[in-house]
């Protein structure tokens, strides 16, 4: 622990802290946090260890770091031990309803990590396995599977930042939507190794957790809010450790059908699959898809309000 | 001061933006410096209004207020030694205006360096004092700290680049100070006197920053040194030359190994490395300096020059300097890279002789120390690297910052380059400006009667640092 210096310059990339902009919430909160308990200095608590849960597990702490911190290490210690010692907290892992489960076993089955399992006629969600990133509050049909602390990147405060992006008066310019997928494209909006230039304000970046995560109600809304055009930014399919690609892929692909059949541009919605560390192809995809959207013109005249 | 009334500071600034639970306060006792001490509650006031509304509040019942921005402070600016109130100013986060034709910006407190950078950016400025900790380092933490970074050679620090201020005072008053035109004459500059007063005369809520254009071309060189004293002396040859490079680094052997260790960058094995830079909207304009800076090295026994305006050739030049501050962490696992003697200013032609002497110093007292810097500015950092689980080695560590300030005083230099004072400093602050401090108490007293304004720091701050709060280290034997 004593060789995180507490430089702090982990923090602009940390999704969480982004999202609320308390310090307790970077990781170097939370590498404070477990010194204070390590010392003796804090005594732990419920409120502590759900601050340890809530993580979406991106790397981009550790990445960031460097006086070589193995932050994810440390804090999957952490976690365990906050496990053993009783705490039933669940920070940012999904939860179950019970009442509402319909036992079809689909997220069992579906999730990359072995996050959950069934057992005693109940889905239970191994909390050190989860990885926070939301594919089976997808798939699950009885919508029973909740994200209690989304942090940004649930679906409803996905909507509310689309409207306030799109119908802000200040920013005429804004037009589009680009959803980032937290783990691979997304930025750190300021971190030194992005371009960090060059995202325009014509375009909101909005981060889900997994972009498999990303419902087509989330894109559409975008477009009832005034926008021209989507770009969803997702990892390469193969190196998307969630199974996230492909989903979203195909449920766009469903999407921009549909456009067609419509007579709407389908280019409207564009998928970029974005590998980590490439933010200059971040950046020229996004000047590309701005340019192209901009010549299309608003969508919402053919659109129309719903 | 009483117990702090939670209720009425949520009214203030609503009760999602107050945390008084002992977990968050543990977490905003800290910052990048070796101190720890926790306050009892934060606030994160989100316009100018509140903060007034706050500082009324805490000025009737004289509770201490720290202005905090990133907390990415190295000396323990922002540490609330007496408790009271966290002011957190990274929920003033707004960039109110870019004014391309009056050449001028207006930003909340809490607006990020780089944020602001990357706005400007469409209109071909920059904001300049950028700090290596940019991606972070809030605008108010960096006026309040008067901060610069590497190119503050050719561009300036914090205080070269504002024009005016907008303040709370103690009091809770609103006042603005300076003035937005490039001259502004007469009367006491009261918006500069903020700049490195580090939270103690009035809360920064908004500031109006110049830019300048940015360069269309960079030149990034490299020179090795056999003899550390050589590159001192190219140092101020070039400094003398009137050249103005954008950018002088030095890295020192201590360093260079550290990077060759940690990094298997294969730096050669030489005493110093003087890494030099110059921009411009020609390169007609760039290329004289730079032959001019790489025949006056050569001349103090420079070699392996080279040099490049290709993007990704400097940036394989700069390698070894951008990989120097996480080397140090990674260099033995045993030592922890502590924020101790982290900067101080020289003259430039004792730059070599204070990092031979920070080197013998450091073997003195049984601790690793390294230099590197901005020696352009006269500027030199460094790290004690120790092993902070033996309290001797705290000792040994407090010794020796206290004999390399000495020394820095003693040639010409000053206490603080760019990272400012706070508490670990603070001795070596108070030696060096003791005739003068009785005036600045003086001026603290006319702003903050009542001393709430983070209290106990520069001029106030205790006599040993080792013993002003606890250490964020534990210490074992
Ligand atoms: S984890 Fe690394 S980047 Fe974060 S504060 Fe610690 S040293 Fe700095
Ligand atoms: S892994 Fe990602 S979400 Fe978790 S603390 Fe690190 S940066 Fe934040």
């Amino acid at each position: 622990m004593n060789s995180c210096i507490r430089c702090g310059y982990c923090y602009e990339h940390c999704p969480v802290f982004k999202s609320t902009k308390w310090e307790i919430d970077s990781p170097r909160g939370k590498l404070i946090l477990l010194y204070g308990l390590l010392s003796g200095e804090l005594e732990p608590s419920d409120y502590i260890a759900n601050k340890i849960f809530e993580c979406f597990h991106c790397g981009r702490c550790q990445k960031a770091c460097a006086s070589g911190v193995p932050t994810l290490e440390v804090f999957d210690a952490a976690r365990a031990d906050l496990i053993d010692a009783g705490f039933n907290v669940v920070g940012t892992t999904s939860q179950t309803n019970h009442d509402i489960c319909a036992r079809c076993l689909n997220c069992v089955r579906m999730c990359k990590h072995e996050a959950r399992s069934f057992v005693d006629g109940k889905i239970i969600t191994d909390r050190l396995k989860c990885r926070s990133c939301g594919s089976c509050l997808d798939i699950c049909s009885e919508k029973g599977i909740t994200i209690g602390t989304g942090y940004g990147t649930n679906p409803d405060e996905l909507s509310s930042k689309i409207k306030k992006f799109l119908n802000n008066p200040e920013n005429p310019d804004a037009k589009a939507i680009v959803f980032m997928c937290g783990w691979s494209s997304y930025p750190g909006f300021q971190a030194s190794v992005y371009d960090k230039f060059e995202i325009s304000r014509e375009y909101e970046i909005l981060v889900t957790a997994c972009s498999g995560r990303l419902k087509s109600q989330t894109v559409l809304e975008s477009f009832e809010e005034g926008a021209w055009g989507v770009l969803i930014c997702c990892c390469p399919e193969n190196e998307c450790d969630h199974g996230g690609s492909a989903r979203v892929k195909a449920r766009m692909k469903y999407l921009t059908d549909f456009f067609e059949k419509m007579d709407i541009e389908k280019n409207r919605i564009q998928i970029a699959e974005i590998p980590q560390g490439n933010p200059k192809l971040f950046t020229d995809t996004a000047t590309k898809f701005i340019k192209e959207i901009g010549s299309l013109g608003p969508a919402f005249e053919r659109v129309g309000k719903c | 001061m009483g117990p702090i009334d939670i209720e009425l500071l949520k009214k203030i600034v609503g009760p999602e933006n107050v945390r008084d639970n002992i977990a968050d306060r543990y977490v905003y006792g800290a910052d990048a410096s070796v101190h720890e001490a926790t306050p009892h509650v934060i606030v994160r006031p989100t316009n100018t209004e509140q903060v007034q509304e706050v500082m009324r509040y805490a000025n009737r019942e004289k509770i201490p207020v720290v202005p905090r921005g990133a907390g990415s402070g190295m000396c323990g600016q922002v540490t609330p030694i007496m408790g009271g109130i966290v002011l957190d100013m990274k929920g003033m986060n707004r960039i109110l205006e870019i004014n391309v034709k009056d050449g001028y910006c207006r930003v909340e407190p809490g607006v990020v360096d780089d944020d602001l950078n990357r706005a400007l950016k469409p209109y071909g400025v920059f904001y300049p004092p950028t700090p290596a900790s940019s991606l972070i380092a809030t605008i108010g933490g960096e006026i309040a700290n008067n901060a610069s970074g590497t190119r503050s050679v050719k561009y300036g620090a914090a205080r070269d680049a504002l024009l005016a201020l907008k303040v709370v005072l103690a009091n809770g008053e609103c006042l603005s100070l300076g003035a937005t035109t490039r001259v502004a004459a007469s009367g006491y500059p009261l918006e500069r006197l903020i700049v490195g007063s580090e939270g103690t005369l009035a809360v920064i809520v908004e500031a109006t920053l110049r830019f300048v254009p940015i360069p269309k071309y960079r030149c990034l060189g490299i020179s090795n040194f056999n003899r550390l004293s050589d590159a001192g002396d190219a140092i101020s040859d070039i400094m003398a030359s009137g050249c103005q490079p954008s950018m002088l680094e030095l890295v020192d052997k201590v360093a260079i190994t550290a990077v060759n260790k940690a990094e298997k960058l294969g730096l050669p094995d030489v005493e110093a490395i003087l890494l030099f830079e110059a921009d411009g909207m020609a390169k007609e304009s760039i290329d004289p300096e730079i032959e001019k800076i790489k025949s006056i090295c050569e001349k103090h026994g420079g070699f392996g020059v080279e040099y490049s305006y290709d993007e990704k050739e400097r940036a394989r030049i700069f390698a070894g300097r951008s990989k120097l501050f996480p080397s140090l962490s990674k260099f033995d696992d045993r030592l922890a890279s502590t924020s101790l003697a982290d900067d101080m200013a020289v003259p430039f032609s004792k730059m070599a002789e204070a990092a031979g002497k920070i080197h013998e110093i450091a073997a003195k007292y049984g601790i690793v120390m390294t230099a590197y810097g901005h020696c352009g500015a006269g500027c030199i950092h460094t790290k004690i690297l120790m092993d902070t689980d033996k309290n001797f080695q705290w000792e040994a560590a407090e010794k020796a910052v206290a004999e390399i300030y000495d020394y820095v005083c003693s040639v010409g230099g000053t206490t603080s380059a760019e990272h400012g004072i706070g508490l670990s400093k603070a001795p070596a602050f108070k030696k060096e400006k003791e005739a003068a401090l009785e005036l600045m108490r003086g001026i603290k007293r006319v702003f903050d009667p009542n001393n709430i304004l983070n209290p106990g720091k520069l001029m106030d701050a205790p006599d040993r640092w080792l013993v002003a709060t606890p250490l964020r280290y534990q210490i074992v034997e």
